[in-house]
């Protein structure tokens, strides 16, 4: 275990990854500090204690946290007097085991692993920007972690619950629910933090049981009480005779006198307006994905929702497994949850680990990507799109073809899609099947069909969607399943165009849902060329179609179809002629220049 | 090249606004009145940058 540290890179793939770890200079030596606590007491420099919400101060050497793991102090360099010169040294002059060392350094560790799991959790919300709520203009308003320092028998008030004005104990306190979450307004973020709803009733049932007589109020839009023995707490915390109310405040404002705090709030049980004089409040701040996420999501190549949260590679069959190979997830940074579910998944995450690890070999699927090396002109452009980082190009000097790390290709397809020399294989989608397909599909009534390439994982399973919701839409599409769209070559588009199709669609994964990290991004620049292409042709643009249809958008794939059943009818024959004649010349005019070309070779 | 100002068109509904584009970072298109993705960037907007 090293606590204290951080990972700068990670490189490799299943089975192969090199980590380096920074271990941070604590300017304590672990090993030998007891923790006897003489160093802080002589330290002169006192800042706001991070852990404790600032609700007290730490000094400059300290211990993080009271579980912390080495129990062992650190010197924040930041904060401390002693370093380069030295101008205090008390904490050194008092240690008896002479633990203190002012020149540590950070120190690089490099570790060879077999699998990487992320659990690298998340960050609460800051709830200043709902300003109605006064966070920053009302001393006695604080939040839900603010909440849990005061009630902590660790905590500053060695769990004598105070409100900050005058560090009385408030007799009528209220909690509002939902502050950052399932918000529609900009402020906030649209989903459901998961754990918020049981926090407070816990919180409200710490306070009847420390204080009993308190007046607690919960103002909610729903509370979700859902997992076991949730029902039973909630049940608990009522017949306490907390009052649940159903509607969020408006507007809060304080008695310059008594710093109380009015609250104005909608019953939407009743239907009426009422207002509420609280000594205290405390926002139920919802969850965030960690503010550094994006660091993490870059070291191991991982794809995120539009939440910001860690994709796993499938919500039911691998809910622990990350798109890459190898990387597992668990806890917050995959999505909110509580601890049983965190402990859960993670558990779940080290069985899954430990199948690989212990059978000391894996077994990939046969959709990768190979290369044909007497076509590749060593242009590199397959390294760049991989988004998992399988292909290693050498120099383009070196001329040599580049490398596919089999362990480590996901199949998206991408790479053969943007060789211009088709170099590259995909195997089980090679351009050879996809034309075949193009070509049965266009063999009969070519002016008739909309020939659609779907994505495996989205846009396919969208048909299906609308398929198995019984949604009506015109039997003009013929799908042509890839893996991602990104495997979608411009030359199957072309091809179709050029054997008659009055229009093509392509179809993939939404951004933040693409399963192949970043390769729809490939989709779309390749889409901004194709209809450039078409455009110079003389062909309309917009016979061309890109529609990102997530697997539960059957609704979307069916509005899609109806307003495409037009366009097609749209299309005439003498439109259909000119393009495959303008296409067929593009074609005999590229011939011409290749054997120019390789004549002049 | 940093994100910059772009013109963007919806190929099926025709509606032309402007967003911001980096040819580094290529985000989701929607066009905010059909709510199509066939959002084309206009040919002047990308020369230079085919295959």
């Amino acid at each position: 275990m090293m606590t204290y540290s951080e990972v700068e890179s990670i490189a490799g793939f299943v089975g192969n990854f090199h980590a380096t770890i920074r271990k941070k200079a604590r300017y304590v030596n672990p090993k030998e500090c007891t923790a006897c606590a003489e160093c802080t007491k002589v330290c002169p420099v006192a800042v706001p204690d991070e852990y404790q919400q600032g609700f007290s101060s730490r000094k400059a050497i300290y211990m993080p946290f009271p579980q912390a793991v080495p129990s062992s102090y650190v010197i924040n360099m930041d904060n401390c007097l002693g370093n380069n010169p030295l101008a205090c040294g008390k904490c050194a002059d008092v240690c008896e085991k002479h633990c203190i060392n002012y020149d540590d350094q950070d120190e690089l560790v490099n570790i060879e692993a077999g699998i990487v799991i992320a659990a690298t959790g998340m960050d609460v919300y800051d709830p200043t920007e709902y300003d109605e709520y006064g966070y920053t203009r009302f001393d006695n308003v604080i939040t839900s972690m603010e909440f849990e320092r005061l009630i902590c028998a660790g905590g500053p008030t060695a769990g004598h619950f105070i409100r900050p004005s005058d560090r009385s104990t408030p007799k009528t306190i209220g909690f509002i629910q939902c502050v950052g979450s399932r918000s529609r307004d900009g402020r906030g973020n649209p989903y459901c933090s998961n754990i918020c709803c049981m926090n407070t009733i816990k919180d409200t049932l710490l306070l009847c049981d420390h204080y009993p007589g308190i007046e607690a109020s919960v103002f909610y839009m729903d509370m979700r009480a859902f997992g076991k023995g949730f029902e039973d707490l909630y049940m608990r915390s009522k017949e306490e005779g907390v009052k649940y109310i159903r509607g969020i405040p408006g507007e809060i404002v304080e008695d310059p006198t008594t710093r109380n705090l009015i609250l104005t709030v909608e019953n939407t049980t009743t239907g009426k307006r009422e207002e509420h004089e609280l000594e205290m409040l405390v926002l139920a701040q919802g969850v965030i994905p960690r503010r550094d996420s994006d660091q993490v999501r870059k070291l191991l190549t991982l794809s995120t929702t539009s939440d910001g949260f860690v994709m796993e590679s499938h919500p039911k069959l691998k809910p622990v497994d990350a798109p890459t190979k190898g990387v597992f997830i668990a806890g917050c940074v995959e999505s909110p949850k509580d601890v049983k579910d965190s402990v859960t998944q993670a558990g779940a995450a080290a069985a899954r680990a430990s199948i690989l690890l212990n059978a000391g070999k894996t077994k990939i699927e046969a959709i990768t990507s190979g290369i044909n090396a007497e076509r590749c002109n060593f242009c590199g452009i397959c390294a760049q799109v991989c988004p998992y980082h399988a292909i290693i190009a050498p120099d383009r000097k070196a001329k040599r073809a580049p490398v596919i790390i089999q362990a480590a290709c996901a199949g998206c397809g991408a790479c053969a899609a943007e060789c211009a020399q088709d170099a590259i294989i995909m195997r089980h989608f090679r351009d050879e099947q996809i034309m075949a397909q193009i070509e049965a599909i266009l063999e009969r009534d070519p002016h008739k069909h909309l020939v659609t390439f779907a994505c495996n994982w989205c846009s396919y399973a969208g048909g299906d969607n609308a398929g198995t919701a019984r949604l009506q839409y015109p039997p003009i599409c013929r799908l042509i399943r890839t893996m991602c769209s990104g495997r979608v070559d411009e030359k199957f588009v072309i091809h179709a165009f050029r054997l008659g199709a009055p229009m093509v669609l392509v179809s993939g994964c939404h951004f933040s849902d693409c399963h192949y990290i970043s390769a729809v991004q490939w989709t779309q620049k390749r889409m901004d060329r194709l209809w450039n292409k078409l455009e110079k042709l003389g062909i309309r643009p917009d016979r061309l179609r890109l529609e990102w249809i997530s697997a539960a958008e059957g609704q979307k794939f069916a509005r899609v179809m109806r307003e495409l059943e037009s366009a097609v009818k749209a299309v005439t024959t003498e439109e259909i002629e000119f393009t495959m004649k303008a296409l067929a010349e593009e074609e005999i005019r590229r011939e011409e220049k290749l054997a120019k070309r390789t004549v002049g070779v | 090249m940093a994100a910059k100002e772009t013109k963007f068109k919806c190929l099926n509904c025709g509606h032309e606004y402007n967003g911001m584009y980096d040819p580094k970072n290529v985000t989701e298109r929607t066009c905010p009145h059909c709510r199509s993705n066939s959002v084309r960037r206009p040919q002047d907007a990308s020369a230079g940058e085919e295959k």
